[in-house]
């Protein structure tokens, strides 16, 4: 086969291959590792570990909720008070844990979530009816007491009154969630009969007030001169509602304690008229049923009852960079009247995964600036209503690139200095060495690098002994080892052999050097006169 | 000169070195696939590692896997199947898009696959779709394993379960990878069995990505028959096709392997002769 054939075929090949190739070019076979993802399925080599978290704990979680709710209420009907006080502090860290679990997984918009509220409620409802179970023993033990003290009995009977009704309307509340909440747990299986029980506890608690009452004639007995009433009886997030009655009887500028929920809300005075109203303003108060009820000395009033509506929010997210590795998050968090949600808990989720909380201030404003590593970055805002009469809502996610930080300049430094160093070990060694391996090109380096010609004094020195001294210089001006003899010289720098070589016979023939030869040799040492050389 | 010839000597094997390189990798990209579950798909979602043997007709008393079918099966086919079943052999289907359900009707089974995207919150992985499911049947395809992972099943419904998601699944409808107000927890079943047949519904545990993942499934699995005709681990191109018929075919073999020889053969013929 001639050369021309094998060429033909050699480029036929090329070309053919070539085709082929350029045919596959788009095919994924051999970049397969950058498509790791079809609707079918994900390669688990390229997807992201993570922590399986929390998860598991879930259900487990909900099964010990509903099963402290048992305890708790059969407790509080025993009497056993100081095992409430431990079943209550035990359901309450729970509580808490499951709260912090639904955030975390972001399940506050399904069931479990309003699992969530419903327990949330069934926790402030029993801690509420093991208070007032225990003032209510106190009662009982103290219309005992002043029977026969027609003024203090019937201050004692006013307040047990004001209980019963609590303890009832209190009752109602916790049984109108045992259906959803019922449902919810056979839904993941879990045990709602420790719950079922708690709600029938519960009901006897409520009976016994009930039947208190008729034991001490409390179906007749007298309506309480202090009258309580709440106007409107229903309101949302932001929303004042009057809270207010008279005291038949009663003096003006006397205080008037009221309560909301059986927490003091605050202390008024009556009027003139024997009046009294507070103002409460809807703020951090879970949705549904509360109470209301005022004391003026040792007499309670009548329990009112008030609505709370949840509403919807919107909350708002805009990312700024405030310098290489930190970015500024803002929004606002407003109801959908457009009132703004103050002082309350906003979630930032960044990447799905890590949660950064921040708060919003009295504009419903909140602002935090987090610190995020190089790259680009997802995040959303969240508000999950915790405690508020108000529904979640998150903002529409929103992405930020992160540049990192600067080059840190420490490696450069380093860098330079070992450029510096090496160069200097360089410029040191080159003269002992270079020599041997590359005369020629060493020669014309270094009489580049030889700047400025060494002074040299030859006056008044015998003529071989100036040779010697000009030869010393030449050598040195080249840069040449102190070791190298004339004849090495001349060879190592063949631009100089005639003056190596009218050296070599001074140097050893013996010959003198005459006073022009030597002023000639002179410039050629000294650089001035490269052509005599 | 004879400088001159030894420098275009070395350039031609330089050529011929670079020629043979670059044939390899067409060799590698022809005669394979990017195609899901093909047999010739070397990638993380082909099945070239999955052990199987591929067979076209079907023999009595070996354990038959039908692995993400995309070919109807004729009423022929389906009494093959049924025969198949009634004598003793085993037919496992591996499904996630609902292409089974016309032949799992067809051999009267109760067992259906719904096409869905399940997700589950109990993962190690990022993406939803990757989760471990329980075994909570007996078979003795699951014998001596508590957990599989599957990834992005498909739910099974009807017959004796096997494999069980947790609670905290949802068919993440939306795509969004979490769980809104319209979706709900619910645990779902990815595998069933009725009598001989069992219905899985992540046929994505074959790909050769996901063998490590479950080990002893694949091994409990074995030995078992590939359904070549009906599944997608036959998908091929023309030149897979090609290279597959001159394999089985003696005279093809012999025949390239004559192509190669020759021009060899002339090349030494011609040099004795100068």
């Amino acid at each position: 086969m001639n050369r021309r054939a094998s060429h033909i075929i050699l480029a036929a090949a090329a070309v053919l291959v070539l085709v082929l190739l350029a045919g596959e070019a788009a095919s994924p076979v051999l970049y397969s590792a950058e498509n790791t993802s079809t609707a079918a399925h994900a390669d688990p080599a390229t997807v992201q570990k993570r922590s399986p978290g929390n998860a598991a704990a879930v259900v487990p979680l909900m099964d010990d909720l509903l099963g402290q709710t048992g305890t708790l209420a059969l407790t509080i009907k025993l009497k056993d008070y100081e095992s409430a006080e431990r079943d209550l502090a035990r359901y309450t860290d729970l509580s808490r844990q499951f709260d912090r679990l639904v955030v975390t997984l972001d399940v506050s918009g399904t069931d479990i979530g309003e699992f969530q509220q419903n327990n949330r409620q069934n926790q402030e409802a029993l801690a509420t009816l093991l208070n007032d179970t225990r003032r209510f023993d106190d009662l009982q033990r103290l219309e005992v007491e002043v029977r026969g003290d027609d003024d203090r009995h019937m201050a004692v009977v006013y307040e047990g009154e004001a209980l019963r009704q609590k303890m009832r309307e209190g009752f109602s509340a916790y049984a109108k969630r045992e259906t959803e909440t019922v449902q919810i747990a056979e839904h993941y299986d879990v045990n709602a009969t420790p719950y079922r029980e708690s709600v029938e506890d519960y009901a006897e608690v409520a009976d016994a007030a009930d039947d208190w009452r008729e034991e001490i004639g409390g179906g007749s007995a007298p309506r309480s001169p202090l009258g309580i009433a709440v106007t409107p009886d229903e309101g949302r997030y932001g929303d004042l509602l009057l809270i207010g009655g008279t005291y038949a009887g009663g003096t003006p500028g006397a205080p008037v304690e009221v309560y909301v929920d059986s927490r003091i809300a605050e202390t008024v005075t009556l009027d003139e008229s024997g009046g009294y109203a507070y103002p409460y303003s809807v703020d951090r108060v879970l949705a549904g049923s509360h109470l209301a009820y005022a004391t003026a000395g040792q007499v309670y009033s009548t329990v009112a009852t008030f609505e709370i509506l949840p509403g919807n929010t919107a909350i708002t997210l805009a990312l700024a960079e405030v310098n290489g590795t930190t970015v500024a998050c803002t929004g606002n968090l407003t109801t959908e009247d457009d009132r703004p949600v103050t002082l309350a808990p906003v979630l930032l989720r960044v990447d799905d995964g890590t949660l950064i909380g921040t708060e919003t201030d009295n504009n419903g404003t909140y602002r935090k600036e987090i610190v995020l590593p190089a790259g680009e970055h997802t995040l959303k805002a969240e508000f999950h209503g915790a405690g508020y009469p108000l529904n979640a809502s998150e903002s529409p996610a929103e992405t930020v690139t992160v540049r990192g930080e600067g080059l840190s300049p420490l490696p450069f430094i380093a860098a330079g200095a070992a450029a510096l160093g090496a160069g200097w070990y360089l410029r040191r060694r080159r003269p002992e060495e270079s020599p041997l391996t590359e005369p020629h090109g060493m020669v014309d380096v270094v009489e580049e690098v030889v700047e400025t010609p060494p002074r040299v004094e030859i006056a008044g020195l015998p003529p071989r002994d100036a040779a010697t001294v000009l030869f010393r210089t030449l050598r040195a001006r080249l840069g040449l080892a102190e070791t190298k003899t004339p004849r090495d010289c001349a060879r190592i720098a063949p631009a100089h052999a005639g003056f190596f070589e009218r050296y070599e016979r001074i140097r050893y023939a013996g010959e003198t050097p005459s006073e022009e030869e030597l002023r000639a040799m002179e410039k050629v040492a000294l650089g001035g006169d490269e052509t005599a050389a | 000169m004879p400088s001159g010839v030894t420098r275009l000597q070395r350039e031609a094997w330089a050529i011929l070195l670079i020629l043979l390189l670059a044939g390899a990798a067409v060799f590698a990209h022809v005669t394979t696939t990017p195609e899901e579950y093909s047999r010739y798909n070397t990638g993380w979602n082909g099945t070239s590692g999955f052990a199987g043997e591929e067979v076209r007709d079907l023999k009595p008393g070996v354990t038959l896997l039908i692995l993400a079918p995309d070919q109807p099966f004729t009423p022929e086919e389906v009494g093959y199947c049924r025969a198949f079943l009634d004598n003793g052999g085993d037919i496992i289907i591996a499904d996630e898009e609902g292409a089974a359900n016309p032949l799992l009707a067809d051999l009267g089974s109760r067992i259906r696959v719904r096409p869905g995207n399940l997700s589950s919150l109990e993962r190690d992985h990022t993406d939803p779709g990757l989760f471990r499911v329980q075994v909570t049947g007996n078979a003795s395809l699951f014998a001596g394993i508590e957990t599989i992972r599957v990834n992005r099943p498909a739910a099974v419904e009807g017959g004796e379960p096997l494999l069980e998601t947790s609670v905290l699944t949802w068919d993440d409808a939306d795509g969004d990878g979490r769980i809104t107000a319209s979706e709900t927890f619910g645990t779902a079943v990815v595998c069933a069995k009725e009598g001989n047949l069992t219905v899985l519904g992540d046929p994505s545990l074959f790909i050769n990505a996901m063998l490590a993942e479950n080990p002893e499934f694949i091994d409990n699995l074995q030995p078992v028959r590939i359904d070549g005709v009906h599944s997608r681990t036959g998908t091929a191109n023309p030149i897979i096709n090609t290279r597959l018929w001159i394999q089985e075919t003696p005279l093809a073999a012999a025949a390239l392997a004559a192509l190669a020889v020759l021009p060899v053969a002339y090349r030494f013929g011609r040099k004795r002769d100068e």
